[in-house]
C-alpha cells in the first residue's frame, strides 16, 4: 500500500439527532502513516463524526472512502473488515474477565483461536513487539485504567485495524500515562497505520500530530492542516470562534476560616479509596482547588461533606460550629450549597419540571407553601425570573429538566443552589462535559459567590479549571491530601508530581 | 430484513399519543379477553350480554360490580402508594390478612363501647396493615431486606394465622366451619346505601381515592413522593427526608390494604373466613399500573377489575370456567397496555436499503 496514500476520507457527512443536527457537512481526510488530530470543543461533533466511521452511527448524508475507495459502513463489523478500529473513551471490556478472555471475545474469528492460552501467546508476542506492558491474565476490573486502555488498544491491533481512532486517551490519565500512550500513538504511526488522535487539548496536538482538522458545532472548520505550521493561539481560535472571555479569579478580600475540617475519614462502600485522613481550612471568599487524578478518594470526600455519606471520624466545622454529625437538610439550613459531579444523579431530577427541581431545596423551608398545599405559582414565578437572570435557554419553567443541555441544566443546578444566602459552596467537578461557554458561566457563576464571602471548594480532576479559579491549592491522593499552597506560588509541574505521587 | 428496523426513543411524549396508547391498549385488552372466553366455548352474544350489559347497565349486576370494586380500589390504592416509591408491597394479602383480624377481634370481644365499635374496628384494621409492612420496611431500611420477599413471605405468616384462629378459638360453634362467628348487626357491620347489598365501604373508597389525590397532587408530602420516587439520591443531596418519606408512605399503604379487608368483613361475610383476601395482591398491582398511579385512575380501573370479577364469578358457573380465568383475562389486559406503551415511547423507523457499491 501506498504510505503517503489517503488511508480514510469522510467527504460532507450530516447527521441529526431527533432534529437537532450533530454534523453538518462534516470533512476529513486522514493519510498513511501519520497521526491526525481532530481537535474541537465538547459537543463539537468529534465522537459523532468517528462514531460513523466506525459503523456505531449511520449518517443521514455523506460518502465514505477507505484507500480512494468508496466504501458503505453500516455496522461496527463492515468497518473492522476495513481495517477501521476505535477505542472509546468508556471502554467496551469485560470487567469480570481476564484480559485474554476479552481479546478472545473480541478477536477469536480475526487470530483463528479459541483458547485462552493461545490468545495469551498472541498477547505476549503482539505486546512485546508494540513495547506494550500487559498482563493477559489479569483480570480487567483489577487493573488500572492506563492498563485497560493498552488492553483495548491491543484489541484494536489484533483485529487487523491500520486506521486506529482513539476516542480523548489521555481524558482520564496522568500526565505521565499520557505522555506514554502518546508515544504509542506515534509508534503506531510509524508502521504505516493511519492513527485518528480526537482531542480538545492543544498541548497533545502540537506536540504528536502530524496534521489537525478542527471541528466546531458539527462543522469542520479547518481541514488538514500541517501541524507544524500552527500555533497555539491559532488553534485556540479555530475550536472557539470568537474570542471567548476568560474568566480569572481576580484577587479579592478573604476573610477568616469559614470552614474547617479536621482529620476526617470516609469509608469507600465499594471497598476501593475512602478519605483517610484529610484536613484543610478555607477562608471566607476563598476558593480552594483539590486537584488529582480520578478515583483518589474525591467522590467520597465530596460526598462526605454534603451530607450523603457518614463521616467515620473527624470532624467539620462552620464559623466555629460543629457540623460533622449534620444531614443533608441541616447543612443546607446552615448556609451550605451544593454541586455534585453528576448533575442528573445527584443535582437534578431529570423527570422534575424546572420549576420543581428549582424549589425544592427550600419546600421543606416553608417557602413554597405549606404542609398542606404546595405553593406552585409561587415556584414558577421565581423559575422564571431565574431563567431570565442565567440566561438558561431552551428551558420554560414546566420544562422536563432531562430536556435540558448540559450547560443549561447545570445553570439550573447553580441558580438554586446560588440564589439564596450561602456560607460555603462544595463544588465537585462543575463543568464535566460542558462547552467552553457554559465553562465560563459557571466558573464565573463560583466566582461570584466566592466574592459574596463564601467559602468555596472546588474538588476537580481539570487543572486548567483549577489553576484559573482558586487561590489555594491541594492534590488529593490515595485518599490524603497535599499541604495547602497557594496557587500563585506553584506550577503546573509541581502539581502534575503530586499527583503522579502515588503512581 | 429486521436490521433495518430500529427505535429512536422519544425525548417527549406527546398527551393526545399517551391518551390514544392508552385507549388503544384497553381495546386489544379486551378484543383478547374475548379471543380467549370464545376459545373456552363463550358464545359471542353471551360475553356481550355479561361483560357489557350486566356488570354496568343491570341493576343486580351493576351493585355486584360496586361491592367488588370497593376493597379493589383500596388495594389499588395501596400499590400505588407503595411501588410509586419502588417499594414493592407484594404483601397486601397479608396486610389484609391482619387487618381483617384485628376488626374480628374487636368484634368478637366487644372492644369499646357499642357506638365505637365500628369506627374501632375501622383503625385496629388500618394498624394492623400498618403494623404488618411495618415489619418489611423496618427490615429494609435497617438491614437492607429486600421488601419483595419479606412482605410475600409475611403474606403465608399472616395467612397461617388466620388458619390457626378460624380452625382453633374462633371457628363458629353453631357451624363447625372455619370461620368466625357472625359480627353483631347494626354495630359491627357497614350500614348498606339502600341499593341492594351495597354497603358504606363504597364512601370509604371514594374518600381514600380523594384523599390520596389531594395528597398527591396538592400536599407538600405527595411533592416529597415524587421527589424520591423519581430519584431518591437527588432528593437525599437536596435536603428531603428521603427514609421517612418512604416509611410513610409505606405505612399508608398498608393501612389502607388493612381497610380494605375490613369492607370485605365488615360490609360483605360479617365473618372472618378463610378465603376472603385471595387473589388481591395481583389484582391491586394491575390497577396501579393501568392506573398510572394516578389515584382518581385507580378509581377507574378497579372498577375495571371490578367488572372482570363480577361477569367472571357468572362465566364461572355457566360455563363452568376455572378459576383462574379472571386472572387471565386481567393479566391479559395489563399486558396489551404495557407493550403499546412501548411505541408511545419510541417511534420505530425503516433504514432505506443500501445501495451497494
Amino acid at each position: 500500500m501506498d504510505s503517503h496514500g489517503v488511508a480514510l476520507e469522510l467527504t460532507k457527512v450530516s447527521k441529526q439527532f431527533d432534529g437537532r443536527p450533530a454534523l453538518s457537512d462534516a470533512s476529513l481526510k486522514v493519510n498513511w502513516g501519520e497521526v491526525h488530530a481532530l481537535l474541537g470543543e465538547n459537543g463539537a461533533g468529534k465522537s459523532t463524526l468517528m462514531n460513523v466511521a466506525c459503523g456505531l452511527y449511520s449518517p443521514d448524508q455523506g460518502t465514505m472512502a477507505v484507500s480512494g475507495v468508496p466504501v458503505s459502513i453500516s455496522k461496527p463489523a463492515d468497518a473492522i473488515n476495513h481495517g477501521i478500529g476505535m477505542v472509546h473513551q468508556h471502554f467496551k471490556l469485560v470487567d469480570r474477565f481476564s484480559v485474554s478472555e476479552n481479546i478472545l471475545l473480541a478477536c477469536s474469528e480475526t487470530l483463528g483461536v479459541s483458547s485462552v492460552n493461545d490468545v495469551a501467546k498472541v498477547i505476549t508476542e503482539k505486546s512485546e513487539h508494540m513495547g506494550l506492558e500487559i498482563d493477559p491474565y489479569a483480570v480487567v476490573g483489577e487493573i488500572s485504567i492506563a492498563e485497560r486502555q493498552r488492553v483495548e488498544i491491543l484489541k484494536m491491533l489484533l483485529t487487523g485495524a491500520r486506521i486506529l481512532i482513539l476516542d480523548e486517551p489521555t481524558a482520564v490519565l496522568t500526565d505521565l500515562e499520557s505522555e506514554n500512550v502518546l508515544t504509542l500513538i506515534r509508534r503506531m504511526a510509524a508502521t504505516d497505520c493511519a492513527v485518528i488522535l480526537i482531542t480538545h487539548k492543544l498541548r497533545e496536538v502540537l506536540q504528536y500530530s502530524d496534521r489537525v482538522t478542527v471541528m466546531r458545532t458539527g462543522r469542520t472548520i479547518l481541514s488538514q492542516a500541517q501541524t507544524s505550521e500552527m500555533t497555539r493561539e491559532k488553534l485556540a481560535k479555530a475550536m472557539v470562534g470568537e474570542s471567548a472571555e476568560q474568566i480569572t479569579s481576580q484577587s479579592r478580600e478573604m476573610g477568616a476560616d469559614r470552614y474547617v475540617i479536621w482529620d476526617i475519614k470516609v469509608r469507600s462502600p465499594s471497598g476501593g479509596v475512602g478519605v483517610d485522613g484529610v484536613s484543610l481550612h478555607v477562608r471566607a471568599g476563598e476558593i480552594y482547588g483539590i486537584a488529582g487524578v480520578g478515583g483518589n478518594g474525591q467522590p467520597q470526600l465530596a460526598d462526605a461533606l454534603m451530607g450523603l455519606m457518614p463521616i467515620e471520624e473527624g470532624h467539620v466545622f462552620i464559623d466555629g460550629k460543629e457540623i460533622s454529625h449534620l444531614g443533608v437538610k441541616a447543612l443546607r439550613d446552615r448556609g451550605l450549597r451544593f454541586i455534585p459531579s453528576d448533575r442528573f444523579g445527584s443535582g437534578l431530577i431529570p423527570d422534575f419540571k424546572a420549576y420543581e427541581n428549582y424549589g425544592i431545596t427550600r419546600i421543606l423551608n416553608n417557602v413554597y407553601g405549606s404542609w398542606i398545599r404546595v405553593n406552585r405559582k409561587r415556584m414558577k414565578e421565581d423559575v422564571n425570573a431565574t431563567i431570565e437572570t442565567y440566561q438558561i435557554l431552551g428551558c420554560a419553567a414546566a420544562t422536563k429538566s432531562r430536556l435540558l443541555s448540559g450547560g443549561n441544566a447545570q445553570k439550573l443546578l447553580l441558580a438554586r443552589e446560588l440564589d439564596s444566602e450561602l456560607s460555603v459552596l462544595i463544588a465537585h467537578s462543575p463543568t464535566r462535559g460542558l462547552d467552553i461557554y457554559a465553562c465560563n458561566t459557571v466558573h464565573g457563576l463560583i466566582v461570584k459567590a466566592a466574592n459574596r464571602g463564601a467559602a468555596c471548594i472546588l474538588i476537580s480532576d481539570d487543572l486548567e479549571e483549577i489553576l484559573t479559579l482558586s487561590n489555594s491549592v491541594s492534590v488529593m491522593s490515595r485518599g490524603k491530601i497535599s499541604e495547602k499552597r497557594p496557587t500563585r506560588e506553584t506550577t503546573r509541574e509541581k502539581i502534575g508530581e503530586l499527583m503522579l505521587g502515588h503512581a | 430484513m429486521l436490521n433495518r428496523v430500529y427505535l429512536v426513543s422519544r425525548q417527549q411524549i406527546p398527551v393526545w399519543l399517551r391518551i390514544a396508547t392508552f385507549c388503544l391498549g384497553i381495546v386489544t385488552g379486551l378484543i383478547g379477553c374475548t379471543l380467549i372466553l370464545m376459545i373456552f366455548g363463550v358464545p359471542f352474544r353471551e360475553i356481550v350480554n355479561e361483560y357489557v350489559v350486566f356488570i354496568f347497565l343491570d341493576k343486580s349486576g351493576f351493585i355486584l360490580t360496586l361491592t367488588a370494586f370497593v376493597p379493589l380500589a383500596l388495594v389499588g390504592l395501596a400499590a400505588a402508594a407503595a411501588i410509586k416509591l419502588n417499594f414493592w408491597n407484594i404483601g397486601i394479602e397479608g396486610q389484609m390478612w391482619m387487618g381483617t383480624i384485628a376488626a374480628t377481634w374487636v368484634a368478637t370481644y366487644d372492644v369499646g363501647p357499642e357506638n365505637l365499635r365500628l369506627l374501632i374496628m375501622f383503625f385496629a384494621a388500618a394498624l394492623a396493615g400498618s403494623l404488618w409492612i411495618g415489619i418489611s420496611a423496618g427490615l429494609k431500611l435497617r438491614y437492607g431486606v429486600n421488601e419483595i420477599i419479606t412482605t410475600l413471605l409475611l403474606t403465608y405468616v399472616a395467612f397461617l394465622l388466620v388458619q390457626n384462629l378460624l380452625f382453633g378459638v374462633w371457628r363458629d360453634p353453631s357451624s363447625g366451619f372455619p370461620a368466625s362467628p357472625m359480627y353483631t348487626p347494626e354495630i359491627e357491620r357497614l350500614a348498606l346505601v339502600g341499593w341492594g347489598r351495597l354497603h358504606s365501604g363504597i364512601w370509604i373508597a371514594i374518600a381514600a381515592g380523594v384523599i390520596w389525590w389531594w395528597i398527591m397532587s396538592i400536599s407538600r408530602f405527595g411533592y416529597l413522593i415524587d421527589a424520591v420516587g423519581a430519584n431518591p439520591l437527588a432528593a437525599k443531596a437536596a435536603g428531603l427526608p428521603v427514609i421517612a418519606t418512604v416509611v410513610v408512605a409505606a405505612i399508608l399503604s398498608g393501612g389502607l390494604a388493612g381497610v380494605a379487608g375490613l369492607v370485605i368483613v365488615a360490609g360483605q361475610e360479617y365473618r372472618l373466613t378463610i378465603n376472603i383476601a385471595e387473589g388481591f395482591t395481583f389484582s391491586a398491582i394491575v390497577i396501579a399500573f393501568v392506573a398510572r398511579f394516578n389515584p382518581i385512575g385507580v378509581l377507574f380501573a378497579a372498577l375495571m377489575i371490578a367488572g372482570i370479577y363480577t361477569a367472571g364469578e357468572t362465566l364461572k358457573v355457566f360455563y363452568r370456567l376455572p378459576n383462574a380465568t379472571v386472572v387471565l383475562l386481567e393479566s391479559v389486559i395489563l399486558l396489551s397496555l404495557l407493550i403499546v406503551e412501548f411505541f408511545s415511547r419510541y417511534n420505530i423507523g425503516i433504514r432505506k436499503a443500501e445501495a451497494t457499491p
